[in-house]
């Protein structure tokens, strides 16, 4: 069977750069070029629509010390609060036509984990996400890592609001220091932790930021930095040498040079490359993505350029394909169902189940970027499941009109073959499999469960939907 | 059970055999018969994700030095509970002191390897590989042990976990799930058909997500077939509902259900990594640590008997408290050993001391007892397993004899 080229494409790059097709996208992407449709994605225009689905999470936009404010009148408010954040970060991934931000801001967030279950952090991590990721998902590295170094969520997550000089008080020494960011920091925010630091390098990062605190974490919740508890003595860094006397500034100018590293720019260009292209990525790609990251002062939107526009990221379009994590599959499966999500709570017993509970990650590594490391046959049951739940209209908060879909797309709702041929062009660029098609032309007529549902359950659970 | 009596069999076959050369028994036979013996042991491995501090989980109370270091952290010596004088356990664990003087649970400080390093991630993927430093191990030290063993039943080898974990890593077939509990396709009245087509489509691939779907059908008719996994805990056992007592009561089922499991990983994620306020953690997690080894304990009975248990973690933590009433990542940690061919009621290892020469770069607790060797050992006694060429370039000691 020969292969059409552009829908494979278009299929491609909405599952690489985006939670993958709505019914008609890829007749949509195709019509407008699909550069046209890579630079709306690199522009990431407002998109009123969305804003519009958001309003009634009225909680969305609360400063840490509002919530808290609400907290310690009720502390039952928490509760609503993270139920409204699931359910807007659902909203985004599904509706939301900025659809490569969406990424962006869950790989961002992923990268600079924090776990939303650890004390504080729940007050803290949608502003953590509002304010520390979301604007500079595809701005520029430096600001991202400053903005997430400062932010009271990763302050309290990584321990540094405790972390103080150590001083010897009449013989005795009192130690002050935490290691935590400062070790995380190098590991898993810029250079990686083959870079080749040492032991001491981790204790001279820490000493940085000592006073980088939170003003009160059960009213206001700010970023606050107190020059009593700071390390003034010299520092040596992984090659950046600090002199005595230094203050906040250390903390900076660490930021300054780890940014700049070009062991960073290879670190995060490679992982960048792990999102986008495949597992392992071609080295090719990744000295591209390093050298976008190096030359433009870690522009992100230039690095995204760089891999987007490789022989690398559109070889992937007729390989075997990356496996989804549990949020791809699942955010994938309600855009192909068309489905709209009124509140997320269903989704995310979904998602806990899958091994991503959202926002709980509980190590400071983040979730793994690997497909491969999601595909196992528990996590396989669920995934399986979902779909044929979804297509069953038996999640709760969602409502998925899988006939009315395929009636639109030109389909006849009541023929398993006509089914199944209508999801294999519309969602997978006619990429079903010939097993899966005819498996899934095998729908019996008749029974209590439209032959729409069980078709479009089973292309929903199917092995081509569980890779992008 | 069938598998008791094949055992029994085969034993008895490769007792004539060593009397008809002679009563000079090949080592071929001696070690097919210490396969045979192993035959229905299991292997369960806890994981503690984010490196548990051993010193507070086997207080050393005898050494002066320890409450100079942990200052604020320390467990006072009227809070231990003294295991021989000199170690003590952490108040929260109390209720593993009686399978501790019932000889059935054993504790092993200063257990580790530097390679290691004090990264959580490379830590834990160096310690399931069993090759620390070397990244390019492509295989988990718990698979490697799995596939000498006869046999490829979907449920010899099974974790509890979200995630195949690193110790699993390589071709041999795992059950992972997070619940064994309605392990079943939801296609409420079409069922049959869900499974029928769903099957047809990945039968027909043959690669990893055909494979993995395969092993999810036939993991699923295991189960389904096997109503007896579903048996609650016996003997009055009740397991904490954590993540720990989770995995355990399920361990617990599926050795109970007889299916041929051989080899258990139960992860525990959870708030190991103590930087600060380790007190507070500690009580918790601690808590739900020893109320679920002591609800296996009791829920297995007599079954102890074919079990040994080691809860491990990446790393231990620094021998001195930090700024923030926590312990940043250090190096050696300790291994808790339970089961009833563990020779309990003995803290095992030789203690390096907490002087400052004697720490390991003048931080950590130092490393006494290749982790390896542990791991050798489990697998030489639960498996049947020849441990020398487990680990790719290393050939493991005698091991510290936990183990009968």
């Amino acid at each position: 069977m020969p292969i059409e080229l552009g829908p494979r494409a278009a299929v491609h790059l909405l599952n690489r750069i985006g939670y993958g097709p709505r019914p008609g996208d890829v007749e949509r992407i195709l019509g407008m070029g699909l550069d046209r449709y890579i630079q709306g994605q690199l522009d990431a225009p407002a998109d009123p629509e969305l804003d519009a689905r958001l309003r009634g999470l009225n909680t969305l936009d609360y400063p840490i010390s509002q919530v808290l404010t609400l907290y310690n009148a009720d502390q039952r408010s928490i509760a609503v609060i993270l139920d409204q954040l699931y359910t807007a970060k659902l909203t985004r991934c599904v509706h939301g036509q900025n659809q490569l931000q969406e990424v962006l801001v869950d790989f961002w967030f992923n990268h600079f984990n924090v776990y939303i279950q650890d004390g504080f952090a729940r007050f803290s991590t949608a502003a953590y996400e509002r304010e520390a990721i979301r604007p500079h998902a595809l701005g520029r590295f430096r600001d991202l890592l400053g903005a997430t170094a400062a932010h009271p969520a990763m302050l309290y997550f990584l321990d540094n609001y405790l972390s103080r000089a150590t001083v010897t008080t009449g013989g005795r020494v009192v130690r002050g220091l935490n290691e935590n960011y400062g070790r995380e920091l190098m590991e898993l925010h810029t250079i990686g932790v083959d870079a080749g630091y040492t032991q001491e390098h981790v204790i001279d990062a820490a000493r940085c930021f000592t006073g980088w605190g939170i003003d009160n974490l059960s009213t206001s919740g700010r970023f606050v930095y107190r020059p009593q508890a700071h390390d003034t003595g010299a520092k040596s860094v992984f090659g950046l040498d600090l002199p005595a006397g230094g203050g906040k500034d250390d903390g900076d100018k660490l930021l300054d040079y780890l940014a700049a590293h070009p062991k960073t720019a290879t670190f995060i260009a490679t992982k960048l490359a792990q999102r986008f292209v495949s597992d392992d990525p071609p080295p090719r790609v990744v000295d591209s993505a390093a050298r976008a990251f190096a030359s433009t002062g870690g522009d992100i939107r230039e690095v995204m350029r760089a891999i987007l526009g490789s022989a690398e990221f559109w070889a992937e379009a007729f390989g075997s394909g990356k496996a989804k994590t549990p949020l791809e599959l699942v955010a994938s499966a309600l855009r192909a169902a068309d489905a709209e999500v009124s509140t997320g709570r269903a989704v995310v017993a979904y998602l806990q189940n899958m091994g991503m509970p959202l926002y709980s990650c509980v190590p400071p590594t983040g979730y793994s970027n690997r497909g491969a490391d999601w595909i196992n046959p528990s996590s396989q049951l669920y995934r399986m499941n979902f779909g044929l739940d979804l297509a069953a209209g038996a999640i709760a908060g969602v409502s998925a009109d899988v006939r009315g879909v395929v009636r639109r797309m030109g389909g006849d709702s009541e023929d398993p073959r006509s089914v199944a041929g209508t999801i294999s062009a519309v969602i997978f660029g006619k990429g079903l499999s010939p097993s899966t098609l005819e498996a899934a032309s095998r729908v019996a007529p008749g029974g209590p469960v439209s032959v729409a549902a069980r078709v479009a359950g089973l292309c929903l659970a199917s092995p081509e939907m569980q890779a992008r | 059970m069938a598998w008791d009596i094949s055992r029994r069999v085969f034993l008895r076959g490769a007792g004539l055999a060593a009397v008809g050369v002679g009563f000079h028994p090949s080592s071929l036979l001696v070690r097919a018969a210490q396969a045979a013996e192993a035959g229905s042991r299991v292997l369960v491995q806890v994981f503690l994700r984010g490196g548990c501090d051993g010193l507070n989980l086997c207080v050393p109370f005898g050494d002066t030095e320890y409450y100079d270091l942990r200052g604020g952290i320390a467990i006072g010596r009227s809070e231990v509970v003294s295991l021989d004088g000199h170690f003590g356990l952490h108040p929260a664990l109390a209720p593993l002191k009686a399978l501790y003087d019932d000889g059935r649970l054993a504790l092993l400080p200063a257990v580790g390897n530097y390679a290691l390093s004090r990264s959580h991630f490379d830590a834990q993927d160096f310690m399931e590989s069993g090759t620390p430093g070397d990244k390019s191990t492509g295989t988990g030290w718990l698979e490697r042990s799995i596939a000498k063993v006869p046999g490829n039943a979907v449920t010899e080898a099974v974790a509890f976990s979200a995630q195949l974990p690193r110790s699993f890593l390589g071709p041999e077939p795992v059950l992972v799930a997070q619940s064994l509990s309605s392990f079943d396709l939801r296609a409420r009245n079409w069922r049959a058909e869900a499974e029928t087509l769903l099957r047809a489509m990945y039968d027909a691939r043959d690669d990893a997500l055909g494979h993995v779907g395969q092993e999810t059908f036939a993991a699923m008719a295991v189960l389904l077939r096997t109503p007896a996994i579903m048996a609650p805990p016996a003997g009055g056992a009740v397991y904490p509902n954590a993540a720990i007592g989770n995995g355990l009561r399920q361990a617990a089922q599926i050795i109970k259900a007889g299916i041929g499991t051989r080899a258990i990983f139960v992860n525990v994620p959870g708030a190991f990594d103590t930087h600060a306020n380790q007190l507070a953690a500690h009580t918790l997690e601690f808590t739900r640590l020893a109320e679920a080894l002591v609800a296996f304990a009791r829920d297995l009975g007599g079954q102890m008997d074919d079990v040994a248990l080691m809860v491990t973690t990446e790393f231990g933590r620094v021998a001195f408290v930090n700024g923030s009433a926590g312990t940043d990542h250090g190096s050696a940690h300790c291994m808790i050993l339970m089961g009833g061919r563990v020779r309990g009621g003995r803290v095992y290892g030789s203690w390096p001391g907490l002087g400052r020469s004697q720490l390991y770069q003048e931080r950590d607790l130092a490393v006494t007892t290749d982790f390896r060797d542990v791991f050798a050992e489990l697998a030489r006694a639960q498996l049947g397993v020849d441990g020398s060429s487990l680990f790719p370039g290393y050939t493991p000691g005698p091991g510290p004899g936990i183990v009968a």
